[in-house]
Order: C-alpha cells, then sequence, then structure tokens
C-alpha cells in the first residue's frame, strides 16, 4: 500500500505501532515527488521545459538526507519501544521562509539565494521534535509578497496540481500544491492576508490560519510583522488540527506569541455542530473593487459558484444541527485590502530593510564606488518586482508627511474591522456567533501570467481572507466542491480569538457528511497520468 | 482623471530613500501601479471614524509572555554568523566607505 | 559688543550595567572582546529573528527615571527608527519615540561658587545600542559586538549656559549614575556619552536660535572645551553679520577644534513606527512605588544631611558623598565610632585616601572594615596609641588582615604612658644633653618639643607626648 494515501494520522498511527516504518514512508513520497515534480525552483532561468508542463514544481529543495536521518530515528524509538512523536514518520514540506539550520533558506529571492541560517524556526524544530520528516523547502512568492506564487524568483514557479495551466495561489504555493499532489501529507505555511486559505482554496487542500500569536514566529522571515501566522495544510482538518496541536504554544523567542492554553484539538473535533451558531454576511458575497485611477469603489460579483457553495455546506451544516444565523453585517470588510496596502507594505518596507549586502545572502559583484553604492545595487540586483513594490509603497505612506493620513488612519479602520468580529462574535450580542462562513476566494484558481501584472487585482484575491488578519482571529479554508471548470472551490470558517477548535469542528463536520460526495473522488490532473494504486 | 499622487520626481526620491535603483522600464511599472493602488487606498480617507477609535496594533490585545530575566546566554557558534558574510576580514564584517558626496555619519 | 547668553542642551546616552543586551542574551558588556564574538542570530539582524525585552533594563531605566525626579510612564511603546547604515544590522533602531518610559524631571546642579542651578529633563527613554565601525585604507569594518547594548538616552532641556554647567552636570549624572547602580558610567569605556546642542542669543532674549550639535566629546573636559569654542565660534559669526547654519559638528580632542560633519537641513525621515515584534512595558502601580522605594537617599541629599547632621564643610561632605560605597563607609564608622563624625571625615579624607589610592581599591573592596578604623580612631583618641601608629595600623590591617586591638598587643604597639618608665627614659635624655638642659633652662622653651623628640626616638615613637611633656617639664624645671 502506498502511503501517500494514507491521512497523517494514519501514517503517524501506523509508525507508532511499528506497522509501518518511516524509511517506507519516506520512499514512497520521494517516488511520488520524483514522478509528478518536474525541476526544482531555481534561480537559473532556464526556459520552462515543455516536457514539464503538467508538473507541480512545488520544491526548491528537497532534504532527502535529512529526511532520512529523522526516518532513522524515528525507527529507531519505535525499537526502543519509546515515543517517536505524534508526528512520527509523518512527511511534511515547509515554505520556503522559514529557518531551517542545515538547508539553505532563500525566501524565493536571490537576495537570500546562498543564506543558510545557524538556527531553525521553532515551528519547525516542533515539527522535528515531533517526529516529523522534513522532506523538503516549498516554493512561494519572493518574501511571501504575492497570492499566485508567480513572483518567485526561483523558477519555475508550483503549478496548480488540478490544472497545471493555473495557479497555486500564493503566497504558499508549494505548501497547497505538494499537499494536494499527494508529495507530502502536511505542509508548514504563513498567513499574512490570505496566503495559507488562498492557495489553500485553489488546490483543494486544508489551510488553517492560527489566530496570531497561537503558532510561534520566531525563524519565520517577516512580511507584516503584525499580521503574519505560520499554519498547517493538509488534505482534511483533522490533519490539520493534528498539526496545530504541535505548532500551538507560547515561545519565549517570540514576545508576541500568547500564552492562551492550548486545547486538545483533535478530541474537539468529535463534539458535531449542533448548537453551533454559523454566521453568514452579505458583505462576504461579493468584491468592493476600486477604480485604479479615480479610486471610487464599486460593487462587482465573485464567481457564482461560491456563493452557492456556501449556501450549500449551510445546507449540510443546519442538517447536522447547526443554527445559521442570516445577514451578519460585517460593514467593514470592504476596507480590508486597502487597509492591507497600507499596514503591510510599511511593515514590510522596514523588514526589508536588513537586506543590504552587508551581513549575508547576495551582495552585487559590479564594482561599487562607495558604500550607498553598494546598498542600491545590492537590493536592486536581488530583489524582484514585488519586494521593490511593496517597499515603495510601504516608505510613501509611512513618511512623516503621509503617515497620519495613512497608515495612522489605517490602523484605526483595522481597529473597526476587529470590531466587526467582536460583535458578531460577542456571546451576549444579536448574533452570538461561534464561527462566520464565507467563500474563501473571490474565483477559482486563474491562468498563469493572467494577473501578475496588476498588483490590484492580484491583492483583491485576498479580500475575502484579509479581514481575518487585521482582526487577528483564527480562519480555515475548507474545499467544497469544484467548479464547471473542474477547479477546486473552497470555503471559510472564522472563529474568534484562540478557537481553532470551534472551527475546526465545523470544517470536520461538514468534511464527514460530504465523503461520499461525487466531486472528492476526482483525482487532480498532475496526478493522473502517474496514478499511483492506493 | 486625477493627477497622479506620486509623480516621476516623488518616485525617484522614493527610490533613493529606500536605496533601490531601477531601469525606466521598472521604474514606469512601478510607479504606474504604486498609482493604482494608492487610488485603491483612497477610500480610506473618507471613511468618518466614530470618537476614540484607537489604532490596533496586532487586530487582538496580544497578552504574550512578560519580560526575560537578565542572565547572559552566550550564542553557542557566532562563527557561523561572520560566516555568512559576502566580506569579512580579521573577524569583521567589510564594506566600502562612504565616498565623497555619499551621506557620511 | 552686545552681551550674549549661551544655551545648551545637552543629550546623553548611558549604556546600562545589565548582565545581557536588551533583545537578546548575549552579554551587555564586552569591551576589548574580539569583534563579532559576542554576537547572536538576534542582535545581528539575521532574517526571521524576533527581539525579547531584558526586565532588568526596565527596571534600571525605572530606577533612573525616579532618581531624576521624572514621571514614570505606566506604558511606554517601543518604536523603529528606520535608516540605513552598516552598525545597524536590522537597517533600524529599536527606541522609544514618542511614549518613553520618562517625562520630565531635574536636576540640581550644585556649582563651585555655591549655588545651585536647576536642569529640567525632558524625556528619558529605552533603546538598543549600535555596533561599532572602523574605517581603514577606504574600507569599514563592522563589528556588532555592541549592538543590542541596553542604552537610556536623557535629552535635558536648553537650560544649561555655560560649558562648565554642561560639565557640572555630567559630573553629577556620572555621579547618581553609579550611587543608583544603573551604569558605570566610565566615559572613556562609552558608558556615558554626550552630545551637546549649543546656540546662543542675546542675554534677556527668550527666543531659541539654530543650534549645532557638537558629537563625539569623549570627556567631560572635552565636552567643556567644545561648548566654549563653539560658542565663541557663533559669536564671531554673529557679530560679523553671518548666519548660524545647523550643523553637526565633531569635536577633534587632539587639535581641540570642532569640524563640520554634515548639514542637519536635509533631516531624515526615519518613519517611526510602533514595533509589531515588542507588547507595550507596562509597570503596574505596585511596581513603579516599589521602584521609588528601592531609591536610595540620594547624593544631594546626603551631602544636604551630611552638613546638617554631622556638620561638615561643604568641601568636606562633597567628598564623602561622591561615591556611594565610600558614603556608606563614612556612616557606618561614625556610627561605631561613637558620632565622632569630624574625626572620621578627617581620617577619612586623608590617610584612608591615600590607602585606597596606594592599593588602588574602592571603599567598599577594602579589607580594612568601618569596625576597624572605629576602633583605631578609638585607640588613638584614647591615648592608647599615638597618631602615628594609628596611621600605619591602616596598612597593616589592610595588607595582614587582623583586629587592630589584637596587632598592638602583639606588637607591643602600645604607648608608653607608665610613669616609671617614662621617668627613666627622660633621665637618659637629660643626662645626655646637658647643654640643651641648660638653655631651656636659661628660657629657650623651646627647646622642649627637641626633647620630647629625643625621648621618642628612644622608645621607637611609642611615648605617648602628653605625658611625656609633663614628665620633661618637671624634671625641667626643677
Amino acid at each position: 500500500m502506498n502511503s501517500i494515501h494514507l491521512s497523517a494520522r494514519q501514517i503517524a498511527q501506523k509508525v507508532r505501532a511499528g506497522e509501518l516504518s518511516a524509511l517506507d514512508v519516506l520512499e514512497d513520497h520521494l517516488r511520488q515527488i520524483q514522478t509528478v515534480d518536474g525541476a526544482p525552483g531555481s534561480l537559473r532561468h532556464e526556459r520552462l521545459n515543455p516536457a514539464e508542463e503538467d508538473k507541480v514544481h512545488a520544491f526548491i529543495e528537497v532534504t532527502a538526507q535529512r529526511a532520512r536521518r529523522q526516518a532513522e530515528q524515528v525507527q529507531a524509538l519505535v525499537q526502543r519501544g519509546e515515543d517517536p512523536g505524534s508526528l512520527a514518520g509523518v512527511p511534511v514540506s515547509v515554505k520556503d521562509i522559514f529557518c531551517v539550520e542545515g538547508t539553505t533558506t532563500t525566501a524565493a529571492s536571490r537576495i537570500l539565494y546562498n543564506f543558510r541560517p545557524p538556527y531553525t524556526a521553532t515551528a519547525v524544530e516542533r515539527l522535528e521534535k515531533a517526529g516529523a520528516l522534513i522532506i523538503g523547502k516549498v516554493n512561494l512568492d519572493e518574501f511571501t509578497y504575492g497570492s499566485s506564487s508567480e513572483s518567485s524568483a526561483f523558477q519555475p514557479h508550483p503549478n496548480n496540481p488540478w490544472n497545471t495551466q493555473r495557479v497555486t495561489g500564493g503566497s504558499s504555493g508549494g505548501s497547497a500544491a505538494s499537499v494536494a499532489a499527494r508529495e507530502v501529507s502536511l505542509s508548514l505555511g504563513t498567513d499574512t492576508g490570505g496566503s495559507i486559505r488562498q492557495p489553500a482554496a485553489f488546490c483543494g487542500v486544508v489551510g488553517l490560519k492560527p489566530t496570531y500569536g497561537r503558532t510561534s514566529r520566531y525563524g519565520l522571515i517577516a512580511f507584516g510583522s503584525s499580521l503574519d501566522c505560520p499554519g498547517p495544510l493538509a488534505r482534511d482538518a483533522a490533519d490539520a488540527a493534528l498539526m496545530l496541536q504541535v505548532l500551538a504554544g507560547m515561545d519565549p523567542k517570540d514576545s508576541t506569541s500568547a500564552l492562551a492554553p492550548v486545547p486538545d484539538y483533535l478530541a474537539a473535533l468529535q463534539e458535531g455542530v449542533r448548537g453551533m451558531r454559523i454566521g453568514l454576511s452579505r458583505d462576504y458575497d461579493h468584491i468592493t473593487y476600486p477604480d485604479t485611477l479615480t479610486g471610487e469603489m464599486s460593487i462587482q460579483a465573485i464567481q457564482p459558484e461560491m456563493n452557492s457553495a456556501v449556501r450549500d455546506a449551510a445546507e449540510v451544516l443546519a442538517r447536522l444541527g447547526a443554527e445559521i444565523v442570516e445577514d451578519v453585517p460585517m460593514p467593514n470588510a470592504r476596507h480590508g485590502i486597502p487597509a492591507y496596502f497600507v499596514i503591510s507594505r510599511v511593515e514590510a518596507a522596514s523588514n526589508l530593510h536588513r537586506f543590504d549586502g552587508v551581513k549575508y545572502g547576495y551582495r552585487t559583484g559590479t564594482s561599487v564606488r562607495g558604500l550607498s553604492e553598494l546598498y542600491r545595487a545590492t537590493r536592486a540586483e536581488g530583489f524582484g518586482l514585488q519586494p521593490k513594490l511593496r517597499i515603495l509603497m510601504g516608505m510613501y505612506v509611512s513618511a512623516a508627511q503621509h503617515s497620519a493620513q495613512y497608515y495612522q488612519k489605517a490602523l484605526r479602520v483595522r481597529s473597526m474591522i476587529r470590531s466587526d468580529f467582536e460583535q458578531a462574535f460577542d456571546p451576549r450580542g444579536a448574533y452570538q456567533l461561534d464561527a462566520l462562513l464565507t467563500p474563501t476566494t473571490p474565483t477559482t484558481a486563474f491562468l498563469r501570467k493572467a494577473v501578475l501584472g496588476d498588483s490590484v487585482l492580484m491583492q483583491y484575491s485576498d479580500q475575502m481572507t484579509v479581514a481575518g488578519n487585521h482582526a487577528g482571529i483564527p480562519a480555515v479554508s475548507i474545499p467544497a466542491g469544484l467548479d464547471p471548470l473542474g477547479l477546486p472551490i473552497g470555503v471559510q470558517f472564522f472563529g474568534m480569538d484562540f478557537r481553532e477548535d470551534l472551527i475546526l469542528r465545523a470544517a470536520h463536520a461538514y468534511e464527514q457528511a460530504t465523503q461520499n460526495a461525487e466531486w472528492r473522488g476526482v483525482t487532480p490532473q498532475a496526478l493522473r497520468g502517474s496514478e499511483v494504486s492506493a | 482623471m486625477k493627477p497622479d499622487s506620486i509623480t516621476p520626481e516623488i518616485f525617484a526620491r522614493l527610490v533613493s530613500l529606500a536605496a533601490l535603483e531601477l531601469t525606466p522600464e521598472e521604474s514606469e511599472y512601478l510607479r504606474t501601479e504604486l498609482n493604482h493602488q494608492l487610488a485603491a487606498v483612497q477610500e480610506l480617507s473618507e471613511i468618518q471614524l466614530a470618537e476614540g477609535v484607537q489604532p490596533s496594533l496586532h487586530g487582538l490585545e496580544c497578552q504574550g509572555s512578560a519580560p526575560r530575566p537578565d542572565a547572559w546566554i552566550p550564542f553557542p557558534n557566532p562563527t557561523e554568523i561572520l560566516k555568512q558574510a559576502p566580506d569579512s576580514e580579521g573577524g569583521y564584517f567589510r564594506v566600502p566607505d562612504f565616498s565623497r558626496g555619499e551621506v557620511s555619519e | 559688543m552686545k552681551n550674549y547668553e549661551i544655551v545648551i542642551g545637552l543629550e546623553t546616552h548611558i549604556q546600562l550595567n545589565t548582565a545581557s543586551k536588551i533583545f537578546c542574551a548575549c552579554k551587555a558588556d564586552s569591551w576589548g572582546a574580539e569583534p563579532n564574538t559576542n554576537i547572536c542570530p538576534v542582535c545581528s539582524g539575521l532574517p526571521g529573528v524576533l527581539p525579547v525585552l531584558n526586565a532588568e533594563a526596565v527596571q534600571k531605566g525605572a530606577l533612573l527615571a525616579a532618581a531624576m525626579h521624572a514621571e514614570i510612564n505606566p506604558v511606554s511603546y517601543f518604536d523603529r527608527k528606520n535608516y540605513f547604515y552598516p552598525d545597524l544590522p536590522k537597517g533600524y533602531q529599536i527606541t522609544q519615540f514618542d511614549e518613553p518610559i520618562g517625562k520630565g524631571g531635574y536636576m540640581d546642579l550644585q556649582m563651585p561658587d555655591g549655588s545651585s542651578r536647576r536642569v529640567r529633563i525632558h524625556k528619558l527613554h529605552l533603546e538598543e545600542d549600535a555596533g561599532k565601525t572602523k574605517i581603514e585604507q577606504g574600507e569599514r569594518l563592522v563589528d556588532f559586538n555592541r549592538c543590542g547594548v541596553p542604552l537610556i538616552e536623557m535629552v535635558t532641556e536648553p537650560d544649561l549656559r555655560s560649558g562648565e554647567e554642561a560639565a557640572q552636570y555630567l559630573t553629577q549624572l556620572r555621579q547618581l549614575l553609579r550611587w543608583i547602580g544603573v551604569s558605570e558610567a566610565d566615559m572613556e569605556r562609552g558608558h556615558l556619552r554626550c552630545d551637546a546642542n549649543v546656540s546662543i542669543r542675546e542675554a534677556g532674549s527668550e527666543n531659541l536660535n539654530t543650534k549645532t550639535e557638537i558629537k563625539n566629546v569623549n570627556s567631560i573636559d572635552a565636552v567643556r572645551q567644545a561648548i566654549m569654542e563653539e560658542a565663541k565660534r557663533q559669536i564671531e559669526a554673529v557679530e560679523a553679520g553671518r548666519r548660524i547654519q545647523s550643523y553637526t559638528l565633531d569635536w577633534d580632542a587632539d587639535t581641540g577644534t570642532l569640524r563640520k560633519m554634515r548639514s542637519k537641513e536635509s533631516e531624515a525621515d526615519y518613519r517611526y513606527i510602533r514595533e509589531p515584534d515588542l507588547l507595550p512595558v507596562r509597570l503596574s502601580a505596585e511596581e513603579i512605588t516599589r521602584v521609588l522605594e528601592s531609591l536610595p537617599e540620594l547624593p544631594l541629599a546626603r551631602r544636604a544631611r551630611f552638613i546638617r547632621d554631622y556638620q561638615l564643610s561643604g568641601y568636606d561632605a562633597d567628598i564623602l558623598t561622591s561615591e556611594r560605597g565610600l558614603s556608606d563607609y563614612y556612616e557606618e564608622s561614625v556610627r561605631l565610632s561613637g558620632g565622632a563624625a569630624k574625626v572620621v571625615s578627617n581620617w577619612m579624607m586623608n590617610d584612608l585616601s591615600r590607602l585606597m589610592n596606594d592599593t588602588g581599591k574602592s571603599a567598599a573592596q577594602l579589607r580594612l572594615r568601618p569596625a576597624d578604623l572605629a576602633e583605631i580612631i578609638r585607640m588613638v583618641e584614647g591615648g592608647k596609641i599615638n597618631p602615628a601608629t594609628g596611621k600605619s595600623l591602616l596598612g597593616k590591617v589592610e595588607a595582614g588582615g587582623g583586629k587592630p586591638a589584637e596587632i598592638v598587643e602583639r606588637e607591643g604597639l602600645g604607648l608608653i604612658a607608665d610613669e616609671e618608665a617614662l621617668s627613666s627614659q627622660i633621665a637618659a635624655v637629660l643626662a645626655e644633653s646637658a647643654a640643651e638642659v641648660e638653655s631651656f633652662r636659661a628660657g629657650k622653651e623651646s627647646l622642649l618639643g627637641w626633647f620630647v623628640g629625643q625621648v621618642m626616638r628612644r622608645t621607637g615613637g611609642k611615648a605617648d607626648p602628653k605625658r611625656t611633656r609633663e614628665l620633661l617639664l618637671e624634671q625641667l624645671k626643677r
């Protein structure tokens, strides 16, 4: 039996019981990578090999040796009768934005092309300590800036396993693709405006953004320090819960990490949705889109399948005993992207200041007359367009003469976005929600190159997800069907602070109730030619 | 049509402040995108805020760990850090000095 | 020529004497260490790392604010000051911009002429230090050892009026920092750094004119000198009809001259933002109370008390409150000597001070404790030993330990006051000095001292001088 068809829970359980060897699990998954992934992303922009058009290209670096050492360790522990960890033998990919000692950590950027961090991110440490096999570093938008993973300096960028002409979404595109393509069971991604949930939706997998501070940011190369959340991608809610259990908890190396106690997420899944109050909001059935010349905002419809998927999901949950609460007002949702444009860029510009060619990474090879020129040439050559765009925007809106109008204002608008959720979830308020159900994205996966040049359009792919980052609350995207083109549709549950247990419960209940749905039996395109039997 | 908020002059100054340098093509593309983004952001200024709305720094009220106790714990391998330097000498990170005309200390 | 007033504000950077840096666990003081050996991913600005605040830095900051009579902010915030510089690895400095840990406050300067001048404090805030650069042959060599060292930046209002006042401020500040134990405040090792903002105006005016900033003054003398040079330059310029421009000036200690560094007209925009990786610094009412209660009696208050209660002169009080260890030593010695404030003061300012110089030790480091000093003083005052013996005992105790009384006993250092013993010595002296005896009896009474000296010589200095005099007189006047 090929373990690529097992869930992470099943792998861990069998490995712990001695029924399955971690080394065999590793080989199964390395073979799958060999079969479906094609060339890893690299800096040498070779012409895209037409023979690899149907490949996934999720990885930048496969760390087979490291994974083998870990598998051996797991087996040794099992043999000695010692606890090998709750993720024993489970193959995991890591978004190449996490520093992992012994690997190159590139952030998908030339400016870190050779950076070998002398330390490992807490999130990755915890996974390794739990017995997971780190299979490799997966590709992403450069510095996580983007919603399609196309902007990586390491090409080819990942393709959507459901249709390799289309994008994976981003920035955790490699994470979502590697899970969807069964190259790994789980992936560690990050979500700043929707970067876990949107690619999860595009690739038909589960993606969870935890509460801000629930998972440690130590070792995560920062984009928006007040928005970034490391989180799991998996093929079902229970696997996501299993991974979250390992990641969650206070880290003394991260001052913003939360002291809130960590519940038993797996146990919580079993409690069902009877009596859960799940809200729907008209403010999430469309997007408010700006005219890029005049700034005038107008309502635009989203792909109709998105709204019907939400309605269908609500009906399923209602049949399971949940109470559906209609028309929950979320009036500040429309301000999510504008506020994000400001806040995330200000933080990004500041976070990118340290990349200057002095201490690590890329330094320009051209001869320079002085230090200022060294800075400029290094950053010009080392950064792609997306980092440059974010730096310039960030500097403009935080400049002394503009800060009040843009940055300070956006921070206050952020409070308003937060208060929408506080009111909706207030246990003594008018709605008393346990979860809010919305579409994850306005559209399914778009075609490669279709959106990349338009930075505003690209950002609006996150309009449904970004409010969760502003508010700091947890949110999970789960597959809820396929559109007429056979592309995955995602729906999203928002929850209140540290109530990942509730949204995972709703996700799990929906999954269980729809496990025989026809669309769940469809194999992604990239896996069809080489269908490995279970 | 509104005039661009970010004119080529303002753009050039931003590029300099950001310690970047761009080709003319990059400049035009980025300047266009910046102005589009600013247009998208304009609606923020139209939002009326109620009295006393405070800036939110993390969304939720972050209640993280207390400051750490004052103890010296040396990092086990500082040489690994210096090893990452593109250029070093005698234990120092090495860079060219500012040239005449560049901003100096 | 018009009458000009010099207007000076001082900005000091104070290195706190914590064990570790402000945002990581590297050592706070790495003076003399090889470059880039006292670094970690956090203080060298590696990607992905996060700052974690040192609780002790906050405590020391709050204590200094209290000692400067400033208001301790119960909630203060860290901000990022963004700019590019090779000794700033993150490309931003974590500092406190608009909500610092301390606001307001003052220091009263004791001027040499006895007057007191109050200098107001604008604010004090916590921040991290940058690294060090040395320039060699057109290249910059950067060392991050000092990155992240905890600093307090303290800014005065422009209340100072002369280089002398500035020097006095720094002297008292240095004393205070050591007194309350927040910094070693050694200017040569960079624990205390000072920038001076200088402007001039016509005497009687309330305006603040364009100021220049003097940097790189590494000693109190240099501060005094540099300020006076700059004031002189500005006055000359104004008298010649030129405008003062707001330059930053570098002080060259070797030549005693000021050099223009850069024009402050193009002030950098640091785009301050709240540091998202750190939480607000919160001090509860209880914690603030505890800080205030833990403040020791401060130097000026103690000085005033010494003058009042011990009737010391201002000069003596200055010396005996110059350093906390010395001051505590003094008070303890006074207490143990039964209140002999003036006597103890004399001993400490003369002989003990010499001992400290000779051994290179501070009062707290001496083996000779206040109890020992008190004992020695008691023996001298009580006539048990003579002053010379007493002085030598200081050295003996310091070198070899032991109690003074025991040493006296053991080495037979006690004064000879026994009449019989003395009389025999006196008789011997008189016998061999017939000529002098005759001179004395003939009226040269000043020779008494000479006779005493002779007895001293014969007794190895141990004759009780008073008794010897008395007995000599008896004998001579016969």
